[in-house]
């Protein structure tokens, strides 16, 4: 069934919740779950003003690819899937990641849209650098690719 | 020999460009890169604010793909430096 997964730059577009509710509509699935992750105003006990996703566009496109495909041959094959994530400056409030899925069924539609979110986590190189209302920033932490037995 | 250094992340703290050039002994390898990356680090007093990038970064090929630390490099070659990840 349908997939769609896309970085936005976010200097010239946003990441649109209606475009995804269309894309995964389907008559043969009864359920649909959305996940929209906005900027937090708060993190770490600093007030958050913006934060910047930087991306390595073809790796991510190709672990999004690869994490939809996973997720539907683990939970529902016929499954509808929309998956966008920001690329660039993302202002408090504003969608940085759009998960959308359609499927046969409710339980598979959580799962689907949960296991991707995990999954992206671990999978796809994107980094987020936080603005404070002080005027500093900070690249967050994050989940090492490196393989681990080279990890000393 | 030369390697050019495709900035992600963090590791942008280390230059205003997109490419970094670093230059290295002949028949270097990722094992070697990570060696110098480090002295680059303290030398240009990044330590706090990149602790650890030489040891937990992942590099990728100019095919996107991981490669191990005994990835023989060529000269000149396009290499990315993959800081830990945190989207979503």
């Amino acid at each position: 069934m349908a997939l769609h997964t896309a970085i936005v730059k976010t200097e010239e577009e946003k990441i649109s919740s209606e475009k995804a509710k269309n894309f995964i509509l389907s008559e043969e699935n009864g359920a649909e779950s959305i996940f929209v992750g906005r900027v937090r105003n708060e993190n770490n006990g600093k007030k958050v003003t913006a934060v910047t996703y930087d991306v390595h566009d073809k790796a991510v496109i190709k672990s999004f690819q690869s994490i939809c495909i996973d997720a539907k041959s683990k939970f529902d094959n016929n499954a509808n899937i929309f998956l966008e994530h920001a690329k660039g400056y993302v202002s408090v409030g504003e969608i940085s990641i759009l998960i959308a899925v359609s499927s046969g069924h409710r339980d598979e539609a959580f799962k689907i849209c949960r296991f991707i979110l995990e999954e992206i986590k671990h999978k796809s190189p994107i980094w987020k650098k936080e603005h404070y209302t002080e005027g500093n920033e900070q690249w967050l932490p994050g989940h090492s690719l490196r393989p681990k037995e080279e990890i000393k | 020999m030369e390697v050019q250094l495709k900035l992600y992340g963090s590791s942008k703290i280390l230059s205003d460009k997109e490419i970094l050039n670093i230059k290295l002994p002949s028949n270097s390898n990722i094992e070697t890169l990570r060696d110098v990356l480090s002295k680059i680090i303290s030398k240009k007093y990044l330590k706090n604010s990149l602790q650890n990038l030489s040891r937990t970064a992942a590099f990728f090929s100019e095919e996107d793909e991981i490669v191990n630390d005994d990835y023989k490099l060529k000269n000149k070659e396009l290499i990315s430096i993959i800081p830990p990840i945190g989207g979503g």
